[in-house]
């Protein structure tokens, strides 16, 4: 087999012991890699109904097809565990030079069960597993911990995935990191930290075989000169920060708790002010040619030096959103979450939350005591000071931080149930995780995905903005269009989240974005890479295949149409101001679009998938388990 | 008749301005638009307009009014007087 090892490797944290298993072309061809593949070994290993924090919740690495080829940004691997933050599948990406790592040491995939009694550090070299003591490393940052390894293991080319702090307390937002970049959203740091796993590294020594290098090489430096040119430039002048004003200008930019829709101070945290003050260098992922990352700076000030990488997510969640107009509070914040490995936009949005609940006077001052201010402080919206001091509450579960390091869903419940509110209507949450920087009420194909989604409040999972912000169909209206959108745009995104391939490069194949423009090409990358004979209809039907085995994988644990859902604020709370505003996604219209969305999808009324769909999927062993 | 083009973004950093008005003859197009930029501030070209000069180049676009994105199909649109054209690149991420 080209492309792939053949080979997936299981660690038993609680026995100490290790096996290889072989998996059979054809599961590669239905599954791929990244977040398609660690959802199936998800399905394949779980405890079905485990607690997400329990030895019964496994973790699954997925490495992508193209890590170590030349093909840009295929530098990627997927990680899915259950969510502590949803209960459902949570699946997650990340980039860079950990995957090349692992599939150079020679392994599709690795899935960790059980639990370790001591913190322990597992160390894959090549084909030998070590489990190295890793109470030394306990308290140490994200970017420490890779570098601490590296040390210890006299090897700057050993590559590393860890936690931070935020793991360790099982923060439920907590990240797993590499190379600087984060696999992200859905509390993977709160489950190695359950594991008492600080670390996963790796060293790889060996080749990558290929079936046609010839080919895989022309293929490859034809994207790359593309792109260098303008489908890209978007990303490697300003990143993802210049949707600050973009979001800011059509009344979307999520602000003071998704109250507001438009934020007075946009221009003081836009991408295009970053650009001009903080910004110091842009950086890429390896195998990247685009480099899309803004390194970020704060120059003067009590938080002068932090420095970290910016993205329009995180932004927008620790600045507008909790109403603070002050970069370097912002990147502060960022940077806390970076080292402390906790999720910048969970971590934001529970922030605004905690503000909100304090303005309305549910919260007051004595909730917030604190080492640093032990008479309490009070977290009024725009206090950015307040911001990075309950991001680190957080990271340390001190104080109400330990409340928060649940997130919305956890900690307005818990608030509600003890004083009798009801918070839970500002918690921003969908299926348990924090929504993203696009405030639905306006977007409304947009907010079908989202209620729909596998994963929660995703921009990521979903590409239904796409249609709304483009201006494709009227992004404050519904129609009997949204469903087969809906279906359309996820199984797209979940093309280039199986491969895995970067989004940014979407326009470079061909010039055209669309499935036209990049299927054929992607094709053709496919069949260089593992000699296989994939043609547009087969790209296509990755993207069905990997919504598919999430989906069952939730259903298997108990998901209900009634899962798939909306923050009450945007089912009944218009917008006042702003080109968006006096819209709500009404109960009947949300109920509507999920209607002509499962029957787009092929699924029964109440969103179950039928046995002959699976079958057809290639998936007999899942439809023995939940077809209906 | 007067129009308002705001710069968001990449147009922004070329241009070095946040926002311009246009006196413009009745009947102005939207491509008509792009091709009064191209002239005034060249260096869009190739950047943000398409070397033809004509056509903005993907993923920048203008939205009229903060409510709706002109597509392709509807560059050759007339305005009206006190119209407000956004120039900006959409796209998701991070």
């Amino acid at each position: 087999m080209y492309g792939y090892s053949g080979k997936i490797l299981h660690i038993d944290l609680s026995k100490r012991r290790t096996r290889t298993e072989s998996k059979p072309e054809e599961w590669y061809k239905i599954y791929i890699g990244g977040c398609s593949m660690a959802a199936r070994l998800c399905w394949e290993s779980i405890e079905v109904g485990c607690d997400p924090l329990s030895p019964g919740n496994p973790i699954c690495v997925a490495n992508g097809l193209f890590a170590g080829t030349p093909v840009p940004v295929g530098g990627k691997y997927g990680l899915a565990s259950k969510s502590p933050l949803t209960d459902f599948l949570g699946d997650s990406l990340s980039g860079s030079w950990f995957s090349i790592a692992l599939k150079r040491a020679g392994w599709d995939g690795i899935v960790i069960h059980g639990a370790s009694e001591d913190w322990v550090h597992v160390f894959v070299d090549d084909d030998r597993v070590e489990f190295r003591d890793a109470s030394h490393l306990l308290g140490l940052g994200t970017y420490q911990t890779e570098e601490a390894i590296r040390e210890e293991l006299g090897d700057d080319q050993v590559r590393s995935a860890t936690i931070g702090p935020a793991g360790e307390n099982l923060v439920r937002m907590a990240n797993v990191t590499n190379d600087g970049r984060q696999a992200g959203r859905t509390g993977h740091g709160a489950v190695w930290g359950s594991k008492k796993l600080k670390a996963l590294s790796v060293r790889g020594t060996n080749g990558v075989s290929v079936a046609d290098p010839e080919t895989l090489l022309k293929l490859s430096y034809d994207i790359v000169d593309a792109a260098q040119g303008p489908h890209t430039q978007k990303y490697r002048i300003l990143g993802t920060v210049s949707n600050v004003l973009n979001m800011n200008r059509i009344g979307l930019l999520p602000t003071r708790n998704y109250q507001q829709g438009v934020f007075e101070h946009a221009e003081l945290i836009s991408g295009e002010y970053m650009h001009e003050h903080h910004r110091v260098k842009t950086i890429a992922c390896a195998q990247c040619p685009i480099a899309c990352e803004q390194m970020s700076r704060v120059i003067e000030g009590p938080y002068a030096g932090s420095m970290t990488g910016i993205e329009y997510e995180s932004l927008y969640a620790v600045s507008s959103n909790c109403g603070i107009g002050d970069m370097n509070a912002a990147i502060k914040m960022i940077d806390i979450c970076d080292r402390g490995g906790q999720d910048t936009m969970s971590t934001g949005v529970t922030i605004s939350w905690a503000m909100e609940t304090f303005e309305k006077g549910v919260f007051t001052k004595e909730d917030f005591k604190c080492a640093k201010y032990p008479e309490g402080f009070e977290p009024y919206f725009g206090d950015g000071e307040a911001g990075v001091t309950l991001a680190e509450m957080i990271r340390d579960r001190e104080g109400i931080g330990n409340l928060l390091a649940q997130g919305t869903k956890r900690a307005s419940a818990q608030v509600d149930a003890e004083r009798g509110t009801e918070t839970w209507k500002w918690a921003m949450n969908i299926k348990g995780l924090e929504t993203p920087g696009y405030d639905a009420r306006a977007l409304k194909t947009f907010a079908l995905g989202l209620a729909a989604g596998t994963r929660g409040g995703c921009h990521n999972r979903s590409a239904a903005y796409d249609p709304d912000i483009k201006g494709e169909v009227d992004r404050f209206s519904v129609d009997e269009t949204r469903g087969e959108l809906a279906k359309s745009t996820e199984e797209y995104a979940a093309v280039y989240d199986t491969l895995p391939l970067c989004k940014f490069i979407r326009r470079c194949f061909t010039g055209k974005a669309d499935r036209a423009g990049a299927w054929p090409v992607i094709a053709q990358l496919i069949n260089a890479t593992t000699g296989w004979d994939f043609d547009y209809d087969a790209v296509d039907l990755i993207g069905e295949r990997a919504h598919t085995i999430k989906k069952a994988l939730n259903i298997r644990e108990g998901w209900t149409r009634a899962d798939d859902h909306l923050p009450y604020r945007w089912q009944h709370e218009p917008l006042k101001e702003g080109a968006s505003a006096g819209h709500v996604v009404t109960e009947e219209e949300l109920e509507y679009l999920k209607n002509i969305y499962y029957k787009a999808k092929g699924w029964t009324d109440e969103g179950l998938i039928p046995r002959e769909k699976l079958i057809a999927l290639g998936m007999d062993d899942v439809a023995e388990e939940i077809g209906v | 008749m007067r129009v308002h083009v705001e710069f968001l973004g990449l147009s922004r950093l070329v241009t070095e301005k946040k926002e311009i008005a246009l006196d413009v003859e009745k009947g102005t197009t939207f491509r008509g638009i792009v091709r009064m930029l191209g002239t005034t501030y060249p260096e869009l070209i190739g950047n943000v307009i398409q070397p033809d000069g004509e056509t903005l180049q993907a993923p920048n676009v203008f939205n009229l009014g903060a409510r709706r994105m002109i597509q392709a199909g509807q560059m050759d649109n007339g305005l009206s007087d006190g119209d407000r054209i956004i120039l900006m690149s959409m796209s998701a991420g991070g």
